[in-house]
């Protein structure tokens, strides 16, 4: 039996997942109790689209698209100050899971809580303590400048002028968008939106940021900085607990303690890099990914990260 | 209160600060103003005639008559527009989701986004009554400022549920708003805007009658060209305060089960 850091505890976990073939749902992980302090508590959480009908409803269901199951069922936590990765092919469920705990989308069953903060009881206090970044360009008024934009953000998340003001030329600072900020949005690169975007999700100091593909955006070099950046003003601060999804490989061997794989919106395996190199018998991170989702046979598959 | 009257602030200067960046906007709309007035006189030149007056609420000229139902019903149409206006334009600049993660509520959100529009409206219709005062000798001399100010905020209030109801089809369906068009439509033809109701059938001056916009309507005109005080539009401001106070929570809670909706579907930035 092999274990993997779950949280702070330490959690069994099914050597039966070196196999090439698929996990069925009775080999993932068993996780069942909680870790009380954890920044991030995902709990059996399922989401399907649109909603499984009840009652008369379901007269209605064969007229309606088929329900989608974009979580089946996912447990998970985050320890304080911790970052873990979400990877996963394309739809696999990433996303869906961090607009859950951004509270922009509902789940069908199971709880998400941040900072203790139940996402669909008590959706202002969980707010309070996030900052979410979805990593495109798109998300800011493009005709005001940086400055305009940044305080606008800080006033709605209850940051008084004068607060503002000083937090706003902090991470102007700490960003290096010193030049950038009172130029109009529309005129910044992308690699300097990405940066701003990050500043606007840090302004009311969240204990947890969630970051949803940060580099997707960006070339090369600008995805390489971004990383860089990433890792020297955020997590080597040790102030914030990161949850990002991310199909750049590089970007997750640089940036998280541990790994959660997910797929068809399950919870495959999740630990450190060498913890899932171990326990798959893989070499890289790119070769355990394949065996924990049985596509290494079929390596060239299209849901193959990067 | 402070907290939220400083968050509708935020949102009235953070669209004044990117009204401001086209320059040239307000120029061209005052210019714009001054053609439809100038439309407005000349056909009220055309037609007007004593028995036509005889047949308007306060025996104006045509040309008084037609330019109050036509700025009022531009001031209508901003009170059912701006919010899904601004709740589309939210969802296709990527600003909503992160709205929606800051720490303001909901309602204030909704509201703030329709103050500026709301404002810009005010001062479009003080341009278009200023050319007409000015230029074609509209009568404002006796003119209850306070009372017109009243009927415009109890107009606000009571077609601002119309407008929720919108932005509430909008996050629900994406495009359009039969309901919406339906109304506008509806006042334009049964509220007295360019003609009497009086020349209309029957059946649609009932329809006129059960249309909070005729009494909007014919309270302003009666603030505006009669200089009709409070005594005299209570009856119309009432009917306005009671819709407001009908359809604003209602519409509230509409918003609330439909936003619900979207994040259930997760279809809240689908477009």
């Amino acid at each position: 039996m092999n274990r993997i850091r779950f949280g702070t505890r330490v959690v069994p976990i099914s050597c039966a997942f070196c196999s090439s073939s698929r996990l069925s749902s009775g080999r993932r992980h068993a996780i069942s109790s909680q870790v009380p302090d954890a920044a991030i508590s995902v709990e059996a959480l399922q989401k399907s689209f649109p909603p499984a009908r009840s009652g008369w409803r379901t007269l209605l269901q064969p007229f309606e698209k088929p329900t989608v199951f974009a979580l089946g069922g996912i447990t998970f936590e985050v320890a304080p100050c911790e970052a873990v990765a979400l990877l996963g092919a394309n739809g696999a469920g990433k996303s869906t899971l961090l607009r859950i705990l951004a509270t922009l989308i509902l789940p069908t069953n199971g709880r998400a809580r941040i900072a203790g903060y139940d996402a669909v009881r008590d959706p202002r206090a969980v707010r309070r303590h996030l900052g979410y970044h979805a990593g495109s360009d798109a998300g800011f008024y493009a005709r005001l400048t940086c400055r305009e934009n940044l305080r606008f953000f800080a006033g709605l998340n209850q940051i008084s002028g004068a607060a503002a003001a000083q937090r706003i030329t902090q991470l102007a600072e700490q960003f290096h968008l010193g030049e950038s900020l009172d130029r109009q949005v529309r005129t910044l690169s992308s690699g300097t939106l990405q940066r701003l975007s990050l500043a606007r999700a840090l302004l009311h100091q969240p204990r947890v940021l969630l970051l949803d593909e940060p580099t997707r955006s960006l070339d090369a070099i600008g995805a390489a900085e971004f990383r860089r950046f990433l890792k020297t003003e955020i997590l080597r601060r040790g102030e914030t607990t990161l949850l990002f999804a991310s199909h750049a490989l590089s970007e997750i061997e640089l940036l998280a303690d541990r790994i959660a794989v997910i797929d068809a919106g399950r919870l495959l395996a999740c630990g450190s890099l060498a913890e899932l190199k171990q326990v798959t018998g893989a070499a890289s991170l790119e070769d355990a990914f394949l065996r924990l989702t049985g596509r290494s046979h079929s390596v060239a598959a299209e849901g193959a990260p990067e | 209160m402070t907290g939220t009257l400083r968050e509708l602030w935020l949102f009235f200067r953070r669209d004044l600060s990117i009204a401001r960046t086209y320059r040239t906007a307000f120029l061209f709309e005052a210019i714009e103003a001054l053609f439809g007035v100038a439309l407005f006189y000349y056909v009220a030149r055309f037609v007007d005639s004593p028995q036509l007056r005889q047949t308007l609420p306060q025996r104006e000229s045509y040309f008084a008559f037609s330019l109050i139902g036509f700025i009022f019903l531009d001031y209508l149409n901003a009170a059912i527009d701006s919010f899904d206006r601004s709740l589309m334009e939210a969802r296709d600049s990527g600003t909503l989701e992160h709205l929606l993660v800051t720490q303001t509520s909901l309602p204030v959100i909704l509201a703030g986004s329709a103050i500026y529009p709301f404002a810009a409206s005010t001062l479009r219709i003080g341009v278009y009554i200023a050319w007409a005062a000015v230029l074609f000798g509209f009568p404002l001399g006796g003119a209850n400022w306070l009372a017109v100010a009243s009927v415009l905020l109890a107009t606000l209030l009571a077609f601002s549920g119309l407008g929720i109801l919108s932005a509430s089809y909008l996050l629900l369906f994406k495009r359009g708003n039969p309901a919406k068009w339906f109304f506008l439509g509806l006042s334009s033809l049964a509220g007295g805007m360019l003609f009497p109701v009086s020349i209309l059938p029957d059946w649609l001056q009932l329809v006129a009658r059960l249309n909070p916009v005729t009494y909007a309507l014919d309270a302003m005109r009666a603030a505006l060209v009669g200089g009709a005080g409070f005594h005299a539009v209570w009856q119309p401001l009432l009917v306005l305060l009671l819709f407001a106070a009908v359809l604003l929570p209602l519409s509230m809670i509409v918003f609330g089960r439909a936003l619900r909706r979207t994040k259930t579907n997760g279809t809240l930035m689908h477009r």
